[in-house]
Formats: C-alpha cells, structure tokens, sequence
C-alpha cells in the first residue's frame, strides 16, 4: 500500500486534471482498512488506465466522516455511476453529487452494508449437540431441540462445545 | 379513442406476458413498464424499467441484483488458494478468465513466476473457453431475434469445447483449474488430437453461421444501424471488448498490455468496426472467434514442455508420490491443506481481456492467508450502463437484440 492517498477535499478536482491528461477510470471499488493502519477506515481505491502510454495506476481516496462520504466523480467519468453505487451498496460510502445514488446489488431495504469489516459472513452457526435418538412423538414432530438453543459465541461454537 | 387509465392499465396487465405497467401518464401517453427480471430475453434476471411513448423507448434504466450472492465477501472468508472456487462462478460462461485474472493478481502479490508451459496451457484454454462464450453470444443473439438454429448451431460446437474442459479439468464449467503459479494439473495424454479437432471443427463451422445469418436480410433488418453508440459514449460508460472495438476503437489487453502467452507475441489481429451498432458487435464477435481459432492452433503447435505450475512447495501441494518418501513434503501438504500460504501485504490489480471485455481482479493482502479484499471489475457489469443510451429512441424489439449484443451474464454483473 505505498500509493499516494488523496484526501476527499482534493478528489474531485485531481479527477479533473488526471481526466485531461487522458486517465480512463477502470476501477473503483469501497475498502475498508480497519486492519490496515490507515488513518481514515474508509476509503476507496480507484484504477487508472492510460491508453496511448499504456499505464496503470492505483489511486486511495479517503473517505472522512460518518457516514464517510467522498465526491462523487460521475461528472468526470460518467463510468462511475454502477461503480460508485455498489461502493455505497456494500461499504455504506456516500458519494456527494452522485445522480441516483441507491443500493444496486441488495434490496432496497436491506439493513447494513456487507462488506464492511465488522458485518459478519452470515454463517448459521450449526449445532452439533447430541440429539437423543428416534424420539419423534407423533407425526410431523421433530426430535426435541430446546437444548439447541442454548447459547452461541461468534464462532457459532456453544459453551458446551468448547468444554468437551 | 379515449381509454381511462384504469381501464388501459387493466387491459396492458391482462394481456401482458410478464409486462407490468408501473405508471402510465394520461396526457402525454408516456408509460413506465417493467421488463423482467424473469424475461427470456433479458439473459438471466436482468430488470429493465423502461419509459415508453408508444413502442419507442424513452428511457431505459437497468435494475441488477437479484443474483447477488455476496462472492466478494466469501472471497476474504477463504484462503487464498480456495477463493479461486468463488471467483470462478462469478461470469459463468467464461470462468477461466476470472481464474486468470484473479492468479495474476496473486501472482503478482507473491512476486512468483509462472513456467512456460503454465503460461501457455491458460492461454490455450482461455482461448478456448472465448470460442465457447461467443458461440453463446452467437446463438443467443439469433435466438432472441426468433433465428433459432442460430442457438442450435452456436451450442452444438460449445458443447464440443465443454467436453474437451471436462477431459482437461474434470468439470464443464467452473473449473477450477488454474491457481496462483500455473495451472492445477497437466494436460491429460490425448489433448493435443482433441484440440486440433476443436480447431478444425471450428475453421468450418464458422463459416456456416457466416451463412447462416451474416447475410440474412431479416437479421440485417433487425441489426443495422439499431443500438448504435459513438466511440466518445462507449469510453465515457466505460464499454470495453466488443462492445467498445465495435465503435472503432482498437484496444485489446492481449495485444497492448500482453500476460502469458501472448508476451510472447503471438500473431493474431484485432478486429474492429466501425458503425457501433449491433450488427458491428456480431461482426466483431465471428471475426473474434477466427481470430481465437488461429491462436488455439498457435498455442497448440507452440506448446512447450516442463512444469505445469511453479513447483515452489510453499505455495504448491507437492507430487502424491513424494508424500511416502519425504517428512517435509508431508508437513508442507499438511501446512497447505490445513491453513494455506500466506501472501505478502500489499495491493495489486491485474486485469485479462476478456470476452466481454476488460476484467480486473483488485487485491489487497494484509500478509495473511486469506484475501483482505477481492474485487472485481466485472466486465459485464460496467458494460450494462451503456445499455441506456444504446436503447434511448428505439423500438421495444430493437432493445431486444441491443440486450443480445451487449450479451451480460448476470452471474458476473451481480457478483
């Protein structure tokens, strides 16, 4: 991660100039850099490419504040518009002056943004507690599972595992 | 005439076959329907909001997502190694270049090399899983359009390149066959024959679609001159593949920013054309597949021996055979099956030319043995923005072919 950072402030306006130096915008995509030594969590990393050189280029643009917003560069690369709102989709980035900004891969009443650090996999933690064998009562009943639903630390691991 | 609002809505609703009106203006008769996201034409679970005056399309917004399973998540939930299983179903007709893209990529972060005869087995197959994915955008295109022999034909030698994947990785599709270093295994004994009857198959067969529809007055009808962008729109929406050599720009990954085998300059040409319409895109996608033809023969006649993948026991499983005979390759095996190789931190971005254009794996390690983040630029994803102005002005049944020729897997736009 040696590549120079850009703060929000600056972005829209660098846009402008790496636009007219011939800059194509390839990539743009949400990060978080929680574990990262960053100083702002967020941020998003663009990718460059220049065609006549043929060059790339890997920009950081941090994104301040809660919730971390950046200005939206739509208006420099018009390709930004499915880029960024998947950045606001799934990292919860705000792009100011975006068009139409809306979640595009979840619906739009989903709660969170999943790819951030602290949003967890969406595992369902599975029991492996020992169920007492062909005790059905009637028909349509399944075996009794009040002792599955004890208590379930984040490793979807019960207390009771973890002493066995 | 006049029809109530209620009763024209009814009536469009009664007889629509999968159509719903979403709004519908009295005084200017403009209306807003629905087209998918279960429409056959729409290439999986694409939703279209289209604004209609009449049968002309005003606007036309895409709505993604409903194939969206979270791979790039899943991918920091794997170790490095395994997220090759996830990467490789995100563009499902062309898994190997997703393969590609993100081994690269870790390539690139573990600072290895590839041996030659690795370089040149993904370059072989990638050219031939691009063989198998235009013969798709061939067939669908025709079928969309009501030719349906089209898709007949286009499947017919696709399901000859499937087999030829299946003897090669054992599976049709999602392969999982490359990896960071090379690729997985070697080719099997018989390749070289089922190969060059993949190659001559397809010398001949392309010149029977040419037949087929090339020069078929309905299919010109329906193409020329319909979904038609400039060469300034398709670099603003950020179109890449055909879709942008289609307008006349000439810019291939292969040939400008060479990786594997073509650094090692195969000669092959790009084809271009100019008008930008639909019918561009078709003629550019058959010139495409002579073009991969020529390489797969190529590739075939220049394929050299040794090592199929870096053999560095840190990031490869080491032979079945030496596990009986040496206590490290035993505790290498162990070391890699139970946690994986850890990557250098870092960031890195490579991207492969892919049959719908530029697709980029970003890559971020924080030195353990799990991707820190994955992204990819999918190249159908970002192509779908220049659906909008393709289909602004035209007809309902031109958006029909224009989505056919713009031909996005949805696998790959929702990720």
């Amino acid at each position: 991660m040696t590549d120079v950072e850009i703060r929000s402030e600056e972005w829209l306006d660098s846009a402008r100039e790496l636009v007219a130096q011939g800059w194509w915008l390839a990539d743009l995509c949400g990060v978080d850099r929680m574990h990262l030594g960053f100083d702002d969590r967020f941020g998003i990393a663009v990718q460059l490419l220049h065609r006549e050189r043929k060059e790339r280029r890997t920009l950081h643009v941090a994104a301040a504040g809660e919730p971390p917003s950046v200005p939206s560069v739509t208006s420099v690369w018009p390709t930004a518009n499915f880029l960024e709102r998947e950045a606001y989709d799934l990292f919860g980035i705000v792009f100011e002056g975006h068009p139409d900004l809306t979640r595009i891969l979840l619906p739009d009443d989903w709660e969170g943004h999943p790819l951030r650090k602290d949003y967890g996999v969406g595992k369902v933690p599975v029991d492996f507690v020992k169920q007492p064998f062909l005790q059905i009562q009637g028909p349509g009943q399944g075996p009794n599972t009040i002792e599955a639903q004890q208590e379930v630390d984040g490793y979807g691991q019960t207390a009771k595992d973890g002493q066995s | 005439m006049t029809v109530s609002r209620e009763e024209l809505v009814g009536r469009l609703e009664a007889d629509g076959q999968g159509a719903f009106v979403e709004w519908f203006d009295e005084t200017d008769e403009r209306m807003v329907i629905n087209m998918g996201p279960v429409h056959p034409s729409t290439h999986g679970v694409l939703r279209l909001l289209l604004t209609l005056d009449g049968e002309t399309v005003l606007e036309c917004k895409p709505i993604i997502g409903y194939l969206h399973t979270g791979m790039e998540k899943e991918c920091e939930d794997q170790t490095w190694r395994a997220a090759i299983t996830i990467v490789t179903r995100m563009d499902y007709l062309a898994p190997f270049f997703n393969e590609q893209a993100y081994s690269l990529a870790v390539e690139k972060l573990l600072d290895i090399e590839v041996p030659p005869r690795g370089k040149y087995i993904r370059s072989l197959i990638t050219e031939m899983n691009r063989l198998s994915s235009h013969l798709v955008a061939f067939g669908t295109q025709g079928l969309d359009m009501g030719a349906m022999s089209a898709m007949f034909y286009g499947f017919r030698e696709r399901e000859v390149i499937l087999d030829f994947f299946e003897m090669v990785t054992g599976l049709r599709m999602n392969n999982n066959y490359f990896l960071p270093g090379g690729v997985w295994e070697d080719l099997p004994e018989d390749w070289e024959r089922a190969a060059r009857t993949i190659v001559e198959m397809m010398k001949r067969r392309v010149e029977e679609y040419e037949q087929l529809i090339t020069e078929n007055p309905i299919f010109l009808e329906r193409t020329k001159g319909i979904g038609a962008i400039t060469t300034e729109e398709a670099l603003a929406l950020g179109a890449t593949g055909p879709i942008l050599r289609a307008t006349g720009y000439d810019w291939d990954l292969r040939r400008d920013m060479p990786y594997d085998a073509f650094e090692d300059g195969l000669s092959f040409s790009v084809p271009v054309a100019a008008e930008g319409d639909v019918y561009a895109r078709y003629k550019v996608r058959i010139a495409e597949i002579r073009e991969s033809t020529k390489l797969v023969e190529q590739l075939i006649d220049r394929m050299p021996s040794g090592d199929h993948k870096n053999m560095d026991p840190k990031i490869t499983h080491p032979p079945r055979d030496e596990l009986n005979r040496s206590m490290e390759a035993v505790i290498h095996h162990f070391k890699l099956s139970t946690q994986g190789y850890t990557v250098p931190p870092g960031e890195t971005y490579a991207a492969v030319e892919s049959p719908r254009g530029e697709l980029g794996v970003y890559a971020i390690s924080d030195g353990g043995s799990s991707p820190y983040r994955c992204h990819v630029r999918d190249p159908s994803f970002v192509n779908l923005q220049s659906l909008g102005p393709m289909a602004r002005g035209g007809l309902v049944a031109d958006l029909i072919s224009t989505i056919a020729s713009v031909d996005p897997v949805m696998g790959g736009v929702d990720r």
